[in-house]
């Protein structure tokens, strides 16, 4: 039987350096191959180089088939033409993936139209009966910047793959979804094998990988560290990497020490909050209590991040009241950010970045270079630009420029959805754990109901 | 009415605020301008009427008076605003005919030389920023990025007299200055659209490789449109952006410019008249092409504005 695609030995390569491999797998059609690992270990790496779209200072060695034919000796433009039509690609972000400027029904449309070849008419039909099924309805006229993260990813999917490939690769493809989005979308995926397609999907979450099932390879650093069938690797592990991997799951980790809480410290009575003229909460109360720890959920657009802004003081409520214990300042609560590169200025290093914080707010550079070293922070990282450090290490450093205000209360915005699993864990922990030594209460957003269970002293679930 | 016509009514209303503040603040400072000038105005409106040699004292207080010259100058400018509210620019101070009339023959020539700028600058700038966009370090990119630097170095007016030099003098191509026919038009576009183009083609090269780099782009491409689709669909839309953004920040260089080039080539238009008219001291002239050299300046803005409101649908309320 030919398989749909086969690896053999393939390593890509930076000059002289080897990046990743070699690894060598295949996938039948109808199957599904996962590769699991953290960000860096090269995952995107094997997905660029079988589309053929790996960045110009890179190279890849070794034979890559599909469909039976060997396709890396090709040339670029003959790739290309299997690009939509025996190869479809499911984005890393999708948002950057659409193009900001058009509306999402013509981006789809345009796939029917030039590269499924219907005529106009029909490729409307299509887009429309597209939309229809993957529940898009009524993100027709919308542009990509007015679309949640799961519709934009679930555009692309129906752009993607209205050429009809049979094969899917999939990279990263839940990034920064909520829980609803997430299982949507990986319900989307598991239907591609189902109905005879091939899948190739790359993902760090073991949740991924456990529903999408078939044949998985660990990768790690660029390193093949294990592959074989998902219910072995999954259940009984052979390597300690993937051990590791696999305890990183928020549902494996154990249940953190409830926290004895003192006196209330902010309050919020009877909140209604709106943006840009939308109503999104009403009647939300919450008497938070020194250094407790809250979970706040709830499914995506509901407005959590609007709320936190109103936590801290940076949007004025529709109605109710916001109060903060007699005494505290309102730098007293702080602000932890979801993308942590957006949250630091681009070309300034980061050192400059918390001394200026530390200079406004009078704290003892001593204290920040104590608090970095707490994180497991290296200070020579600090003369680094926010894009030289790892996401990891930024929310690290994120955690550590709040500190530095000395803060009674965190409002941490999804801190780690955008962190590989292990990094997830152990920046969750620290984050812990420096909440209990300074007393801080917190507030975490999230949409990883496992983290909410086993992380919080409790929850508060937002619902429309 | 649909969201661009809804949109552009707001555009509209914002910029018609805007061309009467502009319309106020240009006289007041031309006027102020003027008054602050050395020298007897009324001597040198005589001298521009009766000629240097035909004038003497007794006529230049004629024209004092004739013209209110001796009259305090917040009376002076008051009654320039009176006139103007109107809808009425006066007349010119040294030949007495309507400032308006002065100003329409000369305003067609000014924007034709500046539509000839523009397009002179758009014929260089758009293959050679496309191209070294597509190729970012090449040899192209950095020969454009030198010679673009060269050239915007240099004041118009130089360049304006080195094209003539070797154009016009050496080469006999085209003519030297003056306005008989189309042949005339192409040394001041150039001059012009030289220095339009040194700094546009970067803009549109940074623009592409924008573009190009972007991971929309790519996903367009693995989604299996063509480079060809990909780059008529989607590329040219998301770079044209700033490229006419950037066009309407160049039209202060534009206007800049027509005033001088205007006068290296003797080009009968508004910028030409400007200056004739600030050595002639003929006030109302100054006023009145100021003042619509201003309003050109918002509306041509305002043609920038609804293009890039054309181009890009966000911020419109679907």
């Amino acid at each position: 039987m030919t398989h749909s695609i086969e690896v053999d030995m393939l390593s890509v390569f930076a000059g002289p350096t080897r990046l990743m491999g070699p690894v060598s797998f295949s996938v039948a059609p109808g199957g599904t191959l996962v590769i699991m690992g953290e960000t860096g270990a090269g995952k995107s790496l094997i997905a660029q180089a079988i589309l053929g779209t790996l960045p110009g200072a890179l190279r890849a060695e070794g034979h890559i088939t599909i469909n039976g034919s060997r396709v890396d000796t090709l040339p670029v433009a003959e790739r290309a033409a299997m690009w939509g039509h025996e190869l479809a690609t499911l984005p890393q972000e999708p948002w950057r993936a659409l193009d900001p400027l058009m509306r999402a029904f013509r981006q789809v449309t345009e796939s029917y139209r030039f590269v499924a070849g219907h005529p106009p008419v029909q490729a409307r039909e299509d887009t429309a009966e597209a939309f229809q099924a993957l529940g898009l309805s009524g993100a027709e006229d919308r542009l990509p910047g007015a679309l949640s993260g799961g519709m934009a990813q679930r555009v692309a999917f129906a752009a993607a793959t209205a050429g009809k490939a049979p094969i899917l690769i999939a990279d990263e493809p839940t990034k920064g979804l909520d829980a609803a989005r997430h299982a949507k979308v990986v319900d989307l995926l598991a239907k591609v094998p189902a109905t005879g397609g091939t899948l190739l999907a790359i993902t760090h979450e073991v949740a991924v990988t456990r529903r999408l099932g078939g044949h998985v390879v660990v990768l790690r650093d660029g390193q093949l560290v294990e592959q074989g069938p998902a219910k072995t690797v999954l259940s009984a592990p052979a390597d300690s990497y993937t051990r590791a991997l696999l305890d990183a799951d928020p549902q494996c980790w154990p249940h953190s020490n409830p926290h004895s809480a003192g006196d209330v410290i902010l309050t919020a009575q009877d909140l209604a909050i709106a943006r840009d003229g939308k109503h999104l909460i009403d009647g939300f109360n919450l008497s938070l209590k020194q250094g407790e720890r809250v979970a706040l959920t709830g499914p995506s657009g509901i407005g959590k991040t609007t709320l936190l802004d109103a936590l801290a003081g940076l949007l004025p409520p529709a109605s109710g009241h916001v109060t903060r214990a007699q005494g505290l300042s309102r730098h007293a609560v702080q602000k932890l950010y979801q993308d942590p590169p957006a949250a630091f200025p681009t070309r300034i290093p980061l050192e400059k970045s918390l001394r200026d914080v530390a200079r406004l707010h009078k704290t003892d550079w001593g204290f920040v270079l104590r608090t970095l070293e707490h994180l497991g922070v290296r200070p020579s990282l600090l003369s680094r630009r926010p894009d030289e450090v790892s996401g990891g290490e930024l929310q690290r450093i994120s955690i550590a420029r709040a500190l530095t205000v000395r803060p009674s209360v965190l409002l941490a915005d999804e801190p780690t959805s955008r962190l590989d699993p292990i990094t997830q864990r152990d920046t969750l922990r620290l984050l812990e754990k420096v909440a209990a030594e300074e007393n801080i209460a917190v507030v975490l957003v999230t949409h990883d109901r496992h983290i909410a269970d086993k992380w919080a002293d409790r929850i508060l679930k937002l619902a429309k | 009415m649909n969201a661009f016509a809804r949109m552009a009514l707001a555009t509209l209303a914002t910029r018609g605020v805007q061309a009467i503040i502009v319309a106020v603040i240009v006289g007041i400072v031309s006027f102020a301008m003027m008054q602050a000038l050395p020298g007897d105005a009324a001597y040198r409106i005589a001298a521009g009427r009766y000629g240097y040699d035909m004038m003497d004292a007794a006529s230049a207080d004629a024209v004092r008076a004739e013209l209110g010259l001796d009259q305090p100058t917040l009376v002076q400018l008051w009654a320039w605003l009176k006139t103007l509210a109107q809808f009425d620019l006066g007349t010119s101070a040294v030949y007495g005919t309507s400032v308006a009339d002065e100003i329409a023959s000369q305003l067609g020539y000014s924007l034709l030389l500046a539509a000839g700028a523009v397009v002179a600058s758009l014929l260089i700038a758009l293959p050679l920023g496309i191209a070294s966009g597509l190729r970012p370090g090449g040899l192209l990119d950095s020969m454009s990025l030198a010679v673009s630097i060269f050239v915007r170095s240099i004041p118009a007016f130089a360049l304006g007299i080195v094209l003539v030099l070797v154009f016009a003098v050496q080469l006999k191509l085209f003519p030297v200055a003056g306005f008989q026919g189309f042949s005339n038009l192409v040394l001041p576009s150039l001059t012009l659209g030289l220095g339009l183009a040194a700094v546009s083609n970067r803009v549109i090269r940074d623009a592409v490789v924008d573009a190009m780099s972007a991971d929309w782009r790519l996903f367009a491409r693995t989604k299996g449109l063509s480079a060809r689709l990909t780059l008529t669909r989607h590329v040219l839309r998301n770079a044209a952006l700033p490229v006419v953004t950037y066009i309407g920040v160049q039209l202060a260089y534009l206007i800049e410019g027509v005033v001088i080039v205007e006068s290296v080539f003797a080009w009968p238009g508004i910028g030409h008249a400007l200056v004739h008219a600030i050595f002639g001291r003929d006030i109302a002239m100054v006023q009145g092409t100021a003042l619509v050299l201003g309003l050109t300046y918002v509306a041509l803005n305002l043609c920038v504005d609804l293009a890039c409101r054309g181009i890009d649908p966000r911020g419109r309320t679907a």
